[in-house]
């Protein structure tokens, strides 16, 4: 069988063998409802619980200000809608690089009335805090702001903007579905009221993430039905996604910072092999503040589609930071936003390593992007754009 | 896979590709939705195609679309040129998906436009 590199870990995972291990009681033996009265759902709810006190210890708070939900973007939308909700009207700060899932949901709190700053960032993708003091208003009843960046894997200064969100007494929402398990998140030291966070990026089912809320804050439920999590999120719970999201996390807090330190250096030898061999080639990006396995990479005047496409025949899988859609190209927002010249900007191509990704791997890739990016470099008009 | 083996194989091996110096004819076709461009140069011999070359910048179906074409077309009359059609291309390809037809187009559009220059440089045209 031909090489086949996965180089996409920022968009989905596989499931861990032990997560997977642990959830296949819950689809046959263990399958009664947590809100049973009965013995089948006593176990089900010891597990959820189980699994809810693991990942309330990863991330050092308390059990029950957590939220179980269907997805990180279930988690954002609840966050940045649920605390402007609560609060009837008023002004949010966001910034122009979030994920979709925190943009759209900014979109539509501004078509019932909410006012929204969606602040700029610089060319490394980051926000200045000294912005969002700027933005502050006597009405902002919100912040929501990304931990790190899927496209770019730039960090954002939370803790910074964290501190003045306390100050001002503004409830702050951060994405973390990129940075949980990844990389250290303290929502105390980053003075963080509500906070996203996912499974499938770590290794755990799709289908499941969660919300975390500091007790005490002000929020609505976006979902209703029943009385389950607390009245907070209505919904039969995902019994096995919520114990294969409970391992992966423990799985997680064990491999976390080895695997952080082996994937960064990875990623470097990556780059620097790109670098050496490909010309007119720039990292996106912060230079240190950045996540360990993401490389967002633009090769000027060079189709990102056609990259993709190339290294996918390759068996190569990355994703392309320009998408074409019935015949319109559009430049990743994250990319616009940090002022990325559009003949480099089309030509946007992300790899994002993980703990499979091996130095071999990388090897190949790079001389496969080498080989893909000078053939089509070949047939390029001079001087297209 | 949602490109046909022959799509790929233009796109993985590209036929004429680069630049012609010296070409009777060239022209040019852009795609403003996405920014994709495809240029052909051609070299005439008695009134036909004797060589012709590409340079395309885009996804993986524009560039095929032009290699493809530049067989295609070999040998044809410059005014057989002058009309050719985008499914031809397509056909030639095995086939596009529905959000890439613009690939073909592109490709019949800027080789329409090379065999347009060609006859107005044709030895013997008052316009030459
Ligand atoms: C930063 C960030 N937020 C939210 C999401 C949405 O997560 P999901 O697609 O799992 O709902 C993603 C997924 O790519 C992400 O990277």
């Amino acid at each position: 069988m031909n090489r086949r590199v996965y180089l996409d870990h920022n968009a989905s995972t596989p499931v861990h063998p032990e997560v997977v291990a642990e959830m296949l009681p819950y689809f046959s033996d263990v399958y009664g409802n947590p809100s049973s009265v009965h013995g089948f759902g006593r176990d089900a709810r010891a597990a959820v619980d189980a699994a809810r006190d693991r990942v309330a210890a990863f991330l050092r708070v308390r059990p029950e200000e957590l939220v179980f939900t269907s997805g990180g973007t279930e988690s954002d939308n609840f966050g940045v809608k649920g605390l402007a909700l609560a609060r009837g009207s008023g002004h949010v700060i966001t910034s122009r690089v979030e994920h979709h899932a925190v943009l759209r949901s900014a979109q539509a709190l501004e078509a019932q009335g909410f006012t929204v700053t969606y602040l700029p960032v610089d060319q490394y993708g980051m926000v200045d805090p000294d912005d969002v003091r700027r933005a502050l208003r006597p009405d902002t009843i919100a912040i929501s702001i990304m931990h790190a960046n899927s496209e770019v894997g730039t960090i954002q200064p939370v803790r910074a903007i964290g501190a003045l969100a306390r100050d001002a007494g503004v409830p702050f929402h951060v994405d973390a579905v990129q940075t949980f398990g990844k990389v250290e998140v303290d929502v105390h030291a980053m003075n963080i009221d509500a906070l996203s966070f996912s499974s499938h990026k770590i290794y755990g089912p799709k289908g499941i993430a969660g919300l975390y809320i500091r007790r005490g804050t002000k929020m609505v439920s976006i979902q209703h039905g029943g009385e389950h999590e607390r009245r907070r999120r209505a919904g039969t719970e995902n019994v096995p996604g919520i114990v294969g999201l409970g391992k992966a996390v423990e799985i997680r807090a064990r491999d976390m910072k080895a695997e952080a330190e082996r994937v960064s250096a990875l990623r470097d030898r990556m780059w620097e092999g790109i670098r050496a061999r490909v010309p007119d080639v720039r990292l996106n990006g912060h230079p240190t503040e950045r996540l360990p396995g993401t490389a967002n990479v633009c090769y000027r005047n060079v189709e990102s589609e056609s990259i993709v496409l190339g290294l996918d025949l390759k068996g190569i899988a990355v994703s392309a930071g320009s998408a074409c859609t019935a015949g319109s190209v559009e430049p990743s927002h994250v990319l616009v936003a940090m002022g990325v010249p559009l003949d480099w900007a089309m030509g946007a191509v992300r790899s994002s390593l993980g703990r499979s990704t091996t130095t071999e791997d990388v090897d190949f890739v790079v001389a496969s992007v080498t080989e893909v990016v000078s053939r089509i470099r070949q047939a390029m008009p001079v001087g297209a754009a | 896979m949602r490109y046909s083996p022959t799509l790929v194989d233009h796109f993985l091996n590209p036929r004429n590709a680069g630049l012609m110096r010296d070409a009777d004819g060239s022209g040019s076709d852009e795609y403003a939705g996405c920014g994709d461009l495809t240029r052909f140069y051609l070299k005439m011999r008695a009134g036909c195609l004797a060589e012709a070359r590409f340079q395309a910048y885009g996804c993986g179906p524009t560039i095929a679309a032009a290699s493809v074409a530049t067989e295609l077309v070999a040998g044809r009359a410059v005014e057989d040129l002058l009309v050719l059609k985008a499914q031809e291309i397509e056909d030639a390809l095995d086939g596009l998906p529905e959000d890439r037809k613009h690939a073909a187009e592109v490709a019949a559009g800027a080789m329409r436009a090379a065999a347009l220059d060609a006859l107005r440089r044709r030895p013997g045209n008052r316009e030459a």
